[in-house]
């Protein structure tokens, strides 16, 4: 039986139990490429749901906003993104339950339209590992595993790490080369160069917060950038305003952040996110030798310290 | 509001140039002229810029990620400054070189006068806005490949539309054809060195190209009894499901050529200051934020609500006109999917 | 490194623990250590009371260079908010060097209220290494500015 249909029958059963209030999964409503998240609370409605590689959201990003019961579907990196959650106090363990997806990763549509010039798709068919796209004036195979996201293709955690119910076998671990590559690419450059990269990718940014939103993570009821008494970040687009949100985004997730990507594929400008938020995670790593959501009552690395914690760059 | 004057069809001469002299023309106009055209910013990004040299314009696009309004309503705009105990300052209001914005399309020329009801309007008049207005004349070039969520038809407008704007563009594969729409457009048009005549064979040559422009925009929408549709359905269970995949965030009124909302902020430092305005967006809870800690628009549902009741009710109410031109930018960049063609026709669909 | 304007001296935010660095700040001045006049001293009940906002913002409003000092680990007075805040600041620190801050512009340390001579080292040796670097520019907001785009 494919997992799609596994997990049809998973959500039935539990919708029928009465379980859960509510199944939050993916449906297809036809757009190319793309999927959408959805809500069924009707068993008769479970068809509805769908698995593949554009099941690109984090629907963990949902849970800290109900009071209900809830079954979520939810890849490797999902899972985590709901450990750190209820690690944190923001959602109860009993109060969800992880239908959890073994992912082979998911597809970066923008790596797509990159690749057909900026193409328009208007139609999209998977068939196994294989989609076809079709556009006006043009059609095309491409293999799924070509276009990955970025943060698939250094992922450590494809399965489950918490849930209730696995859908399908355990993969096999991905053999990662060197999941920090572009991040050491760019610390060994000049100062001056970074710079101009940040400057650069940042400066697309309009401060529309999608990247916030979609993050799973950024839960706080007041986000430091909606305070204004005091304003700690400027609202202007002076790169000087933008960069500053980046830099505290990017640091409020630290030790936190499970590379799920959501943020990054959320942006309306491509705005290189994960290049902040990964970087911090190799330096949690390096550091403390953390990793975000792998355990439950684990802490988030700067809730806490040890007397011994690297202290080398403090006259 | 601004009333454009058209000029006699009996007196439109159509111009014409090669392809690869379009940037002579740049050039030209960009020795008199402040141009802003469409610009890379990366692989898949293209967006308004000002163009210092003519092979700075990227003509070869779908449509600019972000809309036209922020060149006539910015994301971040100074209303007034001013230093130590000096009056304020408000500079903004000193007309700029004259612009030309060359390459917007059909849909955002549509959107500024859309714009124009609100911030030149006659119950209310924002200098700032119409300054720039009437500092620009736009260039509109036509759409011969419009993408899959382009639904400019259905609202009135089409991918070679000649409304709202000043000169009309299209590209005829190897040529590009100039026809002047107002007085202002022509006079420009008649400046420029090197334009030739059109051919005979080129209006049946636009008249084709725009057939089968038209026949590519594949989405509609139905949008007759919309505005009535909401004005009855405020209170239906509609709304309590269609925000719960919304992730509130702002990429569909940003990104939206006709979405206008806006805060006022102000920014001191020292001695120094500033009254900026702001883009801002109905998706936000801080939006309605009261002092208080009282929201009216409290949850994602209100929210929702606000957003299409405004753009279909309420700005029809008020200024007779639906606040959409069919652009498709928040259904290509909404990160969750959401379809704004699919909300109106379950809307449409509803008892 | 830019060119240094004429007569610029560098200016500098130290945020110091008020049962520490801040009373070694005290001694320094007292004992009649001389110390560079650059930094503005802000005193804070602990290091782990320093918010890295405070650091960022400082750097966005034109600080040259920002030190942040508390006491010594096992000394906090509070038993722990340096250790927390050494976690803090060590992710900070590489992040903003990281985007493209300048090295030595952040600089942290450990100064005791008995250590007055020590403290008088770290602020001339933070001083030099800041007017090495020349006036900030990167990230800092230059007010009024336009957000029309040009
Ligand atoms: S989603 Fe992109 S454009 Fe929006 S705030 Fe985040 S980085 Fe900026
Ligand atoms: S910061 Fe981005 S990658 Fe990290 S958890 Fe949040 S959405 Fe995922
Ligand atoms: S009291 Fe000095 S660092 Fe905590």
């Amino acid at each position: 039986m494919d997992l799609q249909t596994k997990l049809r029958q998973e959500a039935r059963k539990l919708l029928e139990e009465k379980l859960v209030d509510v199944v939050i999964g993916y449906e297809d409503e036809g757009a190319p490429l793309r999927t959408t998240p959805c809500f069924i609370t009707d068993p008769q409605d479970v068809d509805r749901l769908v698995w593949n590689p554009f099941c690109d959201h984090n629907l963990a990003r949902y849970l800290t906003a109900r009071k209900d019961k809830a079954a979520v579907v939810a890849k490797g990196c999902d899972t985590r993104a709901i450990v750190v959650l209820i690690n944190e106090n923001q959602i109860e363990r009993k109060n969800v339950n992880i239908l959890g997806m073994p992912c082979g990763g998911i597809v970066d549509r923008k790596k797509i339209y990159n690749h057909l010039k900026n193409g328009d798709v208007r139609e999209a068919v998977l068939k196994d590992k294989v989609i076809t796209v079709k556009g006006l004036e043009f059609t095309a195979d491409l293999m799924v595993d070509d276009f990955l996201a970025d943060c698939c293709l250094s992922c450590r955690h494809r399965n489950p790490v918490l849930c209730d119910v696995q859908i399908g076998e355990n993969l096999p671990p991905l053999d990662v080369k060197d999941e920090y590559k572009k991040i050491k690419q760019l610390e060994e450059s000049t100062s001056e160069e970074r710079w101009e990269y940040f400057r650069k990718t940042l400066s697309k940014c309009i401060r529309c917060y999608a990247c916030r939103e979609a993050c799973p993570l950024c839960y706080c009821q007041q986000c430091f950038t909606d305070q204004n008494f005091p304003a700690w970040v400027g609202k202007t687009t002076d790169i000087s305003d933008t960069i500053v949100f980046h830099i505290m985004r990017a640091f409020h997730t630290t030790g936190r952040c499970v590379d799920c990507g959501a943020c990054e594929r959320s942006c309306p400008n491509n705005v290189d996110i994960r290049m902040l938020t990964k970087k911090i995670a190799k330096d949690v790593k390096e550091l403390f030798g953390d990793e975000a959501g792998l355990q439950l009552e684990e802490k988030a690395p700067l809730s806490f310290y040890n007397e011994d914690d690297p202290q080398d760059f403090i006259k | 509001m601004r009333t454009t004057p058209r000029i006699l069809s009996s007196e439109k001469i159509m111009k014409t140039i090669k392809k690869d002299k379009i940037n002579t023309v740049l050039d030209f106009l960009i020795k008199k002229y402040q141009v802003f055209g469409p610009v890379q910013k990366d692989d898949l990004v293209v967006d308004f810029g000002r163009i210092q040299n003519g092979a700075q314009a990227c003509l070869e696009f779908s449509n600019t990620n972000e809309p036209a309004k922020k060149l006539f309503f910015p994301q971040a705009e100074t209303l007034f400054s001013y230093t130590g105990s000096d009056a304020a300052q408000v500079s903004e209001l000193k007309p700029e070189k004259p612009r030309i914005i060359f390459g917007m399309r059909p849909c955002d020329a549509k959107s500024l006068s859309l714009l124009d009801a609100v911030f030149d309007g006659p119950d209310y008049k924002d200098p700032y806005y119409i300054v720039k207005r009437k500092n620009t004349t736009i260039f509109t070039l036509a759409c011969r490949r419009p993408r899959s969520n382009c639904f400019c038809d259905s609202l009135g407008i089409g991918p070679f539309s000649k409304k709202d704007t000043d000169v009309f563009m299209a590209d005829l594969g190897d040529r590009y054809v100039f026809e002047p729409i107002t007085p202002g457009g022509a006079d420009i048009l008649n400046k420029i060195p090197g334009l030739e005549n059109a051919r005979p064979t080129d209006a049946e040559r636009l008249k084709n190209l725009r057939s089968e422009a038209e026949s590519k925009v594949a989405r509609k929408v139905d949008l007759d009894n919309l505005p009535e549709k909401l004005a009855r359905i405020f209170d239906h269970p509609f709304w309590d499901g269609i925000h719960q995949k919304c992730l509130g965030c702002g990429i569909c009124t940003y990104l939206c050529p006709t979405c206008h909302c806006f805060d006022i902020v102000d920014e001191q430092k020292d001695d120094k200051g500033r009254r900026i305005r702001i883009w801002d967006s109905c998706s936000y809870p801080t939006f309605t934020l009261e002092a208080s800690g009282h929201n009216p628009r409290a949850t994602g549902k209100e929210r929702m609500r606000q957003r299409l009741m405004h753009k279909f009710r309420y700005f029809v109410e008020n200024y007779g006109e639906i606040a959409c031109v069919g652009c498709g930018r928040c259904i290509n960049h909404c990160p969750v999917g959401s379809d704004l063609i699919r909300e109106i026709e379950n809307i449409n669909n509803l008892k | 490194m830019q060119e240094q304007p004429e007569n610029w001296e560098p200016r500098i935010i130290a945020f110091l623990c008020s049962w520490c660095s801040y009373a070694g700040a005290d001694l320094a001045g007292v004992s009649r250590r001389r110390y560079s006049p650059n930094v503005r001293i802000v005193k804070v009940p602990c290091s782990g009371r320093v918010n890295p906002f405070y650091i960022v913002k400082s750097l966005q409003q034109g600080c040259d260079g920002v030190l942040v000092s508390g006491c010594h680990p096992g000394e906090c007075h509070y038993s722990n908010g340096n250790y927390y805040a050494r976690r803090r600041f060590a992710i900070l620190k590489r992040l903003l060097e990281y985007i493209g801050l300048e090295e030595g512009r952040v600089h942290f340390s450990w100064v005791s209220a008995s250590e007055g001579d020590k403290f008088a080292k770290v602020v001339n040796e933070v001083t030099e290494t800041v007017r090495k670097l020349g006036p900030a520019t990167r990230l800092v907001k230059h007010s009024p500015v336009d957000g029309v785009v040009n």
